[in-house]
């Protein structure tokens, strides 16, 4: 069997995740067995049949594979999930009934409810540091059937949306009747970052909170030091607190 | 093509440069990621569709205009090809598309040589122009600034902008049409930042800062899924001159996004102006202008433009398939540069919304897990093999011996082990729905044909030859010459309260002139 140009590589290490390994070793090997079968040199393999010969069966061929194995994808995109669901994990808390799902993040700071009737349950990245902070009710938002309900029906009044996706265009339609966000991913700088800073609508980033359930209230720390690029850049903690509060 | 030493040297330093900044880009961000776009997915089916098809385009725009002289036109206007597009799209996404093949198997450093050389020179040259007035290549370069604009187009922002304070109505109306439509365009761009853009800062005083902020792509135009829920956007791009008090824009970078001290609110804002532009256009034109209730009227109109528009496109998009998530938001990406053709007047529908199908191979691999995983390999602990560099080097900003792109080995100078070129253009597919023929611009709403003849017809006037030399250098030493009123006229002929004024005044002159 030829050798590859990376074969010899003095200093290239695996991939660190088993799927980016799985899937670049299968195709490192289905290249081999290509470029022997083609009898070409690499020079004359390379751009004639290392792309005409490879095609998105060949691909198919290395998914289904790992499948085989046992494996189910992480999703990202619920219509990842919905359009293939033996391929991958299972969805959970993206349906109708929210009454038990609650973002569990293991890294969440937690403290019993204090004098005030605070009991922390988590901490976020600040976008934008407010005169005072927020008291809403949280609503869980992540999936389109949520979204598509609340444009035909309004978001309720106080709604401080939380979100796993750090992204704009999920929640585009209702983005602007949020009183705050709590999402779970990105930075300050993420889009939704970017948006709910247009809006005026406080919001934390990268939040680590547990046992917020739909329907809880909860209290922002919006008077926070807003997180800078220098934070990310030096690893500097700069977060502020997310509580539930007492009804 | 002999390739020398020199050409090498420069563009492993070019290939180099992207490496560093990629990595501080995304250092401050996480890995995009969307519950309603695959993004990760169609990232990387753009990157393939880069690294095939971007040689072949960009010699063909260079049969039309060179690059440096299309950085000449863009530099003029608000479309899309200034920042994240030119500055680091073009470059990044091709080298991304070269180190999944590499890390593949599939190609090696020195495959496809003279495309790589070519394209990191076609960028180079770009670049220099765009930034000619800075002197700079990248935002990067200049300490993540960009002061594109020469003094004539700043006078008029600076001069035609209206006051504004938190709570008035212009303000109100500013910035709820800056939100709605910064909410449009991301939609519009499938989860991407790129419809939108900010150069700047320019200072207008001791206390007040000036930035340029594009909304780019808002109109039926280039991308099929707009057909029909854009039709009552009046205008493809909008240009939003914003002066600011209290606030300094410490980073404007490669992005085209900005970051303050102390950070920005709405409650910084204290002028704005609105215009519109594009390759057909002389310069900005300006929108809603007359008066300062016209140019709230006209912010609120269009924000319920933008508003109308976004749920209307995302009901479209809720309904798409998977595949088509993924076309909409690979040929997004992949075309992020097409406005270098429309300048060139030779844009074609195949060549910038179809995925080529020596990418469209890739798409069974492209599930969530591995495109987030490999994404952030890619970017993140630059993990993959053929990223990783020996023991004793410390990569910018990571400290980690790893390179995020491979630089082209100099032994094929003496051995000549190279392949010259991915090829020419191939045939490209699509699951969306196929684009109809209508295009809005400045001069109406045009056929393609159409546009390109206006295109490769028209030069404006700042950009002809009688004018385009006419630099800023030139012009310290030689404002009070015709050649020099002629071209401040030629700005100035839509300005409110500069039209006619000539290439004589200072910036306080300005300030006066407003206050008159």
């Amino acid at each position: 069997m030829p050798r590859l140009y990376g074969d010899t590589d003095k200093f290239g290490e695996q991939n660190n995740t088993p799927v980016v390994e799985a899937f670049h070793g299968a195709i490192r090997a289905m290249v081999r067995q290509k470029l022997a079968a083609s009898g070409q040199t690499w020079q004359d393999f390379v751009f004639d049949k290392a792309v005409t010969g490879i095609t998105a069966d060949d691909f198919r061929a290395i998914d289904q594979r790992l499948l085989d194995y046992g494996h189910r994808y992480v999703w990202s995109a619920l219509v990842s999930q919905q359009e293939r669901p033996e391929a991958y994990t299972a969805a959970q808390g993206v349906g109708e009934d929210l009454s038990t799902f609650s973002f569990e993040h293991p890294e969440a700071p937690t403290a019993a409810v204090d004098a005030e009737g605070r009991e922390l349950r988590g901490c976020g990245d600040n976008v934008v540091r407010y005169n005072e902070d927020l008291i809403g009710t949280a609503r869980y938002v992540r999936s389109s059937a949520t979204v598509l309900n609340y444009l035909q029906n309004g978001v309720p009044p106080g709604t401080i949306a939380v979100i796993d996706d750090s992204g704009g265009t999920l929640t585009a339609p209702i983005l602007e009747q949020f009183t705050g966000v709590i999402c779970a991913g990105g930075t300050v700088r993420s889009h939704l970052g970017i948006l709910t800073r247009e809006y005026g609508i406080p919001c934390f980033m990268n939040s680590k909170i547990s046992g917020i359930r739909e329907g809880d209230t909860v209290r922002l720390e919006c008077t926070a030091t807003a997180k800078t690029a220098d934070a990310y850049q030096k690893g500097i903690e700069m977060t502020g607190r997310i509580w539930r509060v007492a009804q | 093509m002999k390739l020398s030493y020199a050409q090498l040297l420069e563009t492993n330093n070019l290939i180099q440069q992207n490496t560093d900044e990629t990595y501080w880009l995304c250092l401050t961000r996480t890995v995009q990621e969307s519950k309603l776009f695959p993004v990760s997915p169609y990232m990387i089916l753009s990157y393939f569709m880069c690294f095939y098809r971007y040689p072949a385009l960009l010699r063909k725009i260079e049969q039309h205009m060179s690059a440096e002289d299309i950085g000449d036109r863009a530099r003029n206007m608000g479309i899309k090809i200034q920042n994240p597009s030119m500055g680091w799209c073009l470059p990044s996404f091709y080298l991304l598309g070269r180190e999944y093949l590499i890390t593949m198997g599939l190609i090696r450093p020195q495959d496809a040589l003279e495309d790589v050389v070519y394209v990191m020179d076609f960028w180079k040259r770009y670049e220099l122009a765009w930034h000619r007035n800075d002197g700079h290549l990248t935002n990067r370069d200049f300490g993540h600034r960009a002061q594109v604009l020469p003094e004539r187009r700043l006078q008029i922002f600076h001069a035609d902008m209206y006051d504004c304070v938190e709570g008035d109505a212009l303000h109100t109306a500013a910035q709820a049409f800056m939100a709605a439509t910064s909410q449009y365009g991301f939609l519009v761009s499938c989860e991407s930042r790129i419809a939108l853009h900010n150069q700047g800062p320019y200072k207008l005083d001791d206390e007040r800062e000036m930035i340029v902020r594009d909304f780019m792509d808002l109109a039926e135009g280039d991308y099929p899924w707009l057909d029909g829920v854009a039709a009552e956007m009046p205008y493809n791009n909008l240009t939003v001159p914003m002066a600011v008090k209290g606030v300094h824009f410490n980073i404007i970078d490669d992005w085209g996004s900005f970051e303050s001290q102390p950070e920005f609110k709405a409650e910084h804002i204290v002028g704005v102006g609105l215009y519109t532009s594009d390759t057909l256009s002389e310069g900005y034109l300006p929108v809603g202008m007359g008066s300062r209730e016209e140019l709230t009227r006209t912010f609120e109109a269009l924000a319920e433009k933008a508003k109308d528009a976004t749920n209307k496109l995302w009901k479209r998009i809720a309904g798409w398939s998977r595949d088509q998530m993924i076309d909409a938001g690979a040929i997004t990406y992949f075309s992020i540069v097409k406005d270098l053709a429309h300048v060139a007047g030779c844009y074609e529908m195949e060549d910038w919304m179809l995925i080529d199908e020596r990418a469209e191979r890739f798409r069974p691999l492209l599930n969530d897990e591995y495109s987030n995983m490999s994404l952030w390999e890619i970017l993140g602990p630059l993990s993959n093999p053929c990223q990783r560099t020996n023991e004793y080097q410390l990569c910018q900003h990571a400290n980690i011996p790893a390179r995020m792109y491979s630089l082209i080995p100099y032994s094929v100078l003496k051995d000549g082990d190279y392949t010259a070129t991915v090829g020419d253009l191939q045939p490209g597919v699509s699951y969306l729905p196929p684009k109809e023929d209508r295009y809005r611009t400045t001069q109406g709403v045009l056929s393609l044909a159409e546009y390109n003849r206006q295109a490769r017809e028209f030069t404006p006037t700042v950009c002809d030859d009688d004018h385009r030399w006419l630099c800023e250098s030139w012009l310290k030493y030689h404002h009070d010459t015709p050649a020099a009123e002629a071209l401040y006229r030629a700005e100035q002929q839509h300005s409110r309260l500069l039209k006619d004024k000539g290439a004589g005044l200072r910036r306080a002159d300005i300030e006066r002139l407003r206050g008159d």
